[in-house]
């Protein structure tokens, strides 16, 4: 099966200060497939995550070496704009964080201010959309200007959801997402992740064995900063190569 | 058995703390209440008659000898009660109007402070044939009490008896007005700088430590800086709301810095990550999200640092608007006097009827701090965000 790469990560390391929490992690997602990152805490994985959209850029004393390509653009190309970066990569974070604004205010933000819409009927059209892609539409379209902070934390996190796809992202990054979920509402995220990836290419770091194994194509296992084994999901989860990665998928980990 | 035996000792002692603890509490707020009645009370019982005003009712002969002794002009029972500030207008009322010469008219006019304190029932130096006079203009329905007008609508005099806080009020909504105008944009701007954009290292933190160091400092060195700095450097005129206003616009920063970073601070990281994730600038994230989530912070401390502005008398003596100032300021150049500097002047004048004055004057400034902070309450409330 031929695979285009979305996005790749070529012998990347990274510091906090002098601690190396990332060591010459070399990586590529293909596009319009969910690649789910895991480990246990404190390896990298969401340290990793944040390099892709330069999250970390707003973290003081942090440094990078290697390279990460979006297609064809080097993401620390001086003549890259973070602000165009981060249109083209969408993030949903841990714990949900609608703006506390209106629903339909906290979708139609970021298309609004990077001139994604013009008019108000363009706006709607997004809003709509992407809430429908979320699937959330049926349960708030009739509050639309209720506060997004108001939801339930199952709805808040499809709320984020719909938020990072209303500016029509390339890559979506996934910061265990459904974490602070519970089973149901977790469940709906799932489904929604495997809806999601036709259009675009997905990211996902859990700590949720199950999760990965159901919801992604491709697993990588980190582990104290190395990228200790990546591949197909099934392959992973069922004749891992690695010894480190079969104890810790079966819970043997010590 | 016997754990259970120990079990409910321990549950009693617990519960006879517990009311302990809600009995200081209570007899603390009964306390901090006894005094506030106590103060109101005391406040209100002096000033309530300021709001009152004797007159007399007198015949005005308009006559060549009132022109020379204004109080010719009056019925002879009541000339040494009528108010010096009504017998004075008589000579130029005729000099506009020689048409009046020879007429008479019948009047209410106000009267003097010491019949005005006699017939509210308080301490006067009229001896006993003035009394009696007084009773006898009483009993002829000559005398009567009415609505003061003159002191909302005047400003200081010598004589009690007219004088008002009107040109006080002016002043002070001038002066508040300047402070706002100044402070607001410096403090909030400094703050959003410091809180969201400055980096973190010694120079930062120094100045951290001097805008805390600033909050605390006394007024009265304000009012020496805004001397030093606004009227002596750049020459703006003494006494004015002006001075007042760039005098207390100091005093207020460091007030609305600190409450302006406080409620930056409180905006969780999780809205500005969520606003950098969708691809907003840092000027963005700060006009858009950080700025309206904290107002309703800002606007408080703005309020409250307002506030007490507003009732600041100690760097307002430095800069001169402490003074004897009866005419009502018509720009922000001209010399004004405030509120609190009113009540003072008159606290300290030697009339009795000064008494009521000032209690009077204090009930008008504290109707209009509760105005300010129940505005403050009630911005908050609007725009309060739960998270």
């Amino acid at each position: 099966m031929d695979v285009k790469n979305k996005m790749v990560a070529e012998s990347m390391s990274f510091y906090y200060g002098d601690f190396q929490a990332l060591k010459n992690i070399s990586l590529a997602f293909p596009e319009n497939r969910v690649t789910a990152l895991i480990g246990p805490s404190g390896c990298g994985k969401s340290t990793f995550l944040r390099c892709l959209n330069r999250m970390n850029d707003l973290i003081p004393k942090t440094r990078m070496s290697g390279r990460i390509m979006l297609g064809e653009m080097n993401i620390h190309d001086p003549k890259i704009d973070v602000v165009d970066l981060r249109k083209k990569i969408g993030m949903v974070f841990q714990k949900p964080n609608p703006f506390p604004k209106s629903i339909y205010e906290n979708i139609a933000y970021a298309p609004r201010i990077h001139g994604i819409v013009r008019s108000r009927q363009q706006t709607d059209a997004i809003v709509e959309d992407s809430l429908q892609k979320a699937g959330l539409w049926n349960e708030v379209k009739d509050r639309l200007n209720d506060l997004g902070t108001a939801l339930s934390g199952g709805q808040q996190q499809r709320l984020c959801i719909a938020r990072a796809i209303a500016m029509q992202p390339d890559v979506l990054l996934m910061d265990e997402p459904a974490s602070a979920l519970d089973p149901l509402a977790t469940q709906k995220i799932e489904d929604l992740v495997l809806e999601l990836k036709k259009k675009f290419t997905i990211i996902i770091v859990t700590h949720n064995m199950q999760q990965a194994s159901r919801a992604s194509d491709y697993t990588a296992f980190f582990y104290l900063g190395d990228l200790v084994e990546f591949g197909r999901t099934e392959q992973i989860f069922t004749k891992p190569h690695e010894k480190q990665t079969e104890d810790y998928i079966t819970g043997r980990f010590g | 058995m016997e754990s259970s035996v120990i079990n409910e000792r321990r549950k009693q002692k617990r519960l006879a703390r517990e009311r302990r603890f809600r009995f200081y509490g209570i007899s603390a707020i009964v306390l901090a209440i006894s005094f506030l009645v106590f103060f109101f009370t005391d406040i209100i019982r002096k000033g309530y008659k300021a709001f009152a005003v004797t007159e007399i009712r007198s015949e005005i002969v308009y006559s060549g000898d009132a022109m020379e002794i204004p109080q010719l002009a009056f019925q002879e029972d009541v000339r040494e009660f009528v108010s010096y500030s009504v017998a004075r207008m008589i000579p130029s009322d005729l000099e506009r109007d020689p048409s009046l010469m020879g007429k008479s008219v019948v009047k209410w006019v106000t009267a003097s402070d010491e019949v005005d304190q006699y017939a509210k029932g308080s301490v006067t130096r009229l001896d006993q044939d003035e009394q009696r006079m007084i009773d006898d203009l009483k009993r002829q329905g000559r005398l009567r009490l009415s609505f003061n007008t003159q002191f909302f609508a005047g400003g200081d005099s010598k004589l009690a008896e007219v004088a008002g806080i009107f040109s006080a009020v002016v002043g002070s909504l001038y002066v508040i007005a300047l402070t706002v105008l100044f402070s607001v944009p410096i403090g909030v701007m400094s703050a959003l700088y410091l809180q969201e954009f400055a980096p973190d290292n010694f120079l930062t933190r120094l100045i951290e430590v001097n805008i805390s160091n600033l909050a605390a400092i006394p007024s009265i060195i304000f009012g020496l800086l805004g001397l030093s700095i606004f009227i002596n450097f750049f020459g703006v005129p003494r006494s004015s709301a002006l001075a007042g206003g760039l005098t207390l616009a100091l005093m207020t920063l460091p007030v609305i810095i600190i409450s302006t970073r406080a409620s930056l601070g409180a905006v969780p990281d999780s809205i500005r990550h969520g606003a950098y994730a969708v691809g907003t600038s840092k000027l963005q994230m700060v006009l858009h999200h950080l700025l309206p989530l904290s107002m309703p912070g800002i606007t408080t401390g703005t309020i409250i640092g307002v506030a007490r502005a507003l009732g600041e008398t100690a760097p307002l003596l430095i800069v001169g608007m402490m003074a004897y100032i009866p005419d009502v300021p018509s720009g922000i150049t001209e010399a004004a006097t405030v509120l609190p500097a009113q009540i003072y002047t008159w606290s300290s004048a030697s009339q009795r009827a000064f008494v009521e004055k000032t209690a009077a004057g204090i009930m008008v400034l504290l109707v209009v701090m509760l105005l300010l902070n129940a505005t403050a309450i009630w911005l908050r409330r609007k725009y309060e965000i739960k998270w």
